[in-house]
């Protein structure tokens, strides 16, 4: 396997984007990327556009066509690559085993969801669709109720409170206030949220023990990175910013079946594999970007990545120190949580922000001298998962 | 009454539901096709306010029990008050109206 660069890392502001069309936006998104780089004419080899659904909310598919065409990458190879809310861990994969292997030295990779064209419970339905169709789909699951059956257990067996949880909506919530890009712009405190007796107007039960705060918003955005060869990438005299290592790992698709439904084996083995892969040791992790689409998940993940001993996630967290300013910082970004999640383009935007966070251009949100950076993409209910660590070069 | 069909391995007697052409244990690929006994356990829950599309209400309990024979599914929890490790009954009702079709599932009570 040769070096892969994120040579150019572009996105959109998340949020309700009536305006746009989904290509409008993963337009936008590449060509952010493309001049990130300084790519100018040279041609794109290989397009991989992320996108769970577009034929469910937009009603629109091969989108990776329609995408080359629009930005006239003609005749570059193009897919529209799919793996439910990992679809933009997957794409990135792609890019980087397509360069890795020699095939191509130039590779386009964007990452794009438009979910508001359809109302809330539609939204709500379409991504329950990743769902087992016999044995959940039809009892009216939905993602944040398997995140609910998913949390009673964790935080029974952990001792983790809804305050820990609440820990994490704020932290998220405040680093999103330092990202022009995140969809929520909202100061939120213990009180609003927990611990005033009229909380719950603000914070209602969505799939108890979980709250409205504890998940991410519904979110229209894009975000894309122009991977090259190492060669490609001194020619374009872009900081070196290498993805050192990758993992991806699966379980099976229903909670149930595992026979300890509290344990994210596919997380961790993910993580093992890019950490091998990197020739690192999680430790050597100097910034973070997990998976928040509910706020167990980062501490869930933040233990099974072996960022923290199982049940010490939480108390590292209500301690600080995966503040911006913390030991470990997570979620600079603001997360799902904050940023949003519109569901193709998270895996993408996770990489951008890592990228921008390992050259020093993260603005008021940089966590400091961070040389290692390491995102968590956790696709249906943790039963595939990707994940990456990126490394600037000393 | 109608029900689910879960599969034992011939081979090593795991149990599973939904159905694998594979044992999730040993690879092997023959199964006894068993069904859900009336006893079960509730391993855990949740309360669900916002449902999608085609489900009009709020407040539905959904859970994943175990059977006696150990086979785990997820279904309709009809019960106010559910508390982990509560037995309960399996049964069989309608759980979703899709495209004007009932559509049968697993209920307990």
């Amino acid at each position: 396997m040769r070096p892969v660069v994120v040579s150019g890392a572009g996105m959109i502001p998340f949020e309700r984007r009536d305006e746009d069309s989904l290509v409008d936006m993963l337009a936008a998104a590449s060509l952010h990327a493309m001049d990130d780089a300084g790519l100018g004419d040279r041609p794109v080899e290989a397009v991989y556009v992320g996108n769970m659904a577009s034929g469910l909310f937009n009603h629109q598919v091969s989108v990776a066509s329609s995408l080359v065409d629009r930005l006239n990458l003609l005749p570059a190879a193009a897919d529209r690559v799919e793996n439910g809310p990992a679809s933009g861990g997957s794409a990135i994969k792609n890019g980087l085993l397509a360069i890795a292997s020699g095939y191509y030295d130039i590779v386009l990779v964007a990452g794009g969801e438009k979910m508001r064209e359809v109302i809330g419970p539609r939204s709500t339905d379409i991504v329950a669709a990743m769902t087992h169709p016999e044995a959940e789909y039809i009892y009216g699951v939905t993602l944040p109720a398997m995140a609910g059956m998913f949390a009673r257990l964790y935080m029974d067996k952990y001792g983790i409170t809804r305050e820990h949880l609440a820990h994490v909506s704020i932290k998220n919530q405040g680093n999103g206030l330092l990202n022009p890009y995140a969809h929520i712009q909202m100061n939120i405190t213990m009180e609003g949220i927990l611990t005033h007796p009229q909380s719950h107007i603000n914070n209602p039960v969505v799939a108890d023990p979980l709250h409205l705060y504890d998940c991410c918003p519904v979110s229209d955005g894009a975000a894309a990175v122009l991977l090259t060869s190492l060669d490609v990438a001194k020619e374009l005299k872009v900081p070196i910013v290498e993805i050192a290592g990758f993992g991806q790992a699966t379980d099976t698709q229903t909670l149930q079946e595992r026979s300890d439904p509290t344990d994210l084996k596919a997380v961790s083995l993910a993580a093992q594999n890019a950490f091998a892969m990197a020739g690192i040791q999680p430790e050597d992790i100097n910034v973070a970007e997990l998976h928040d689409a509910f706020t167990i998940l980062e501490i869930a993940e933040s233990e099974h990545v072996g960022f923290f001993e199982k049940g010490e996630g939480a108390k590292a967290l209500a301690r600080g120190e995966t503040r911006i300013d913390g030991k470990l910082p997570i979620n600079p970004s603001g997360g799902l949580k904050a940023r949003g999640h519109p569901v193709g383009a998270t895996g993408v935007a996770q990489v951008v922000e890592l990228v921008w966070q390992l050259r020093g251009e993260a603005g008021e949100r940089q966590v400091k001298d961070a040389v290692n950076g390491f995102s968590l993409n956790f696709g249906g209910f943790g039963n595939n998962v990707l994940a990456f660590v990126l490394r600037r070069e000393a | 009454m109608k029900t689910i069909t879960a599969f034992k391995c011939t081979n090593c007697g795991h149990v599973m539901y939904p159905r694998h052409e594979r044992c999730l244990n040993c690879n092997n690929r023959e199964f006894e096709e068993i069904e859900p006994t009336e006893k079960c356990k509730l391993l855990t829950y949740t309360i669900v306010n916002e449902l999608p599309w085609g489900i009009d209400e709020r407040g539905r309990v959904l859970g994943v029990v175990e059977f006696e024979n150990g086979v785990r599914a997820l279904g309709l929890i009809e019960s106010d008050d559910p508390k982990i490790g509560m037995n309960l009954k399996t049964d069989w009702g309608v759980v979703r109206v899709i495209g004007g079709l009932k559509t049968y599932g697993l209920t307990f009570t």
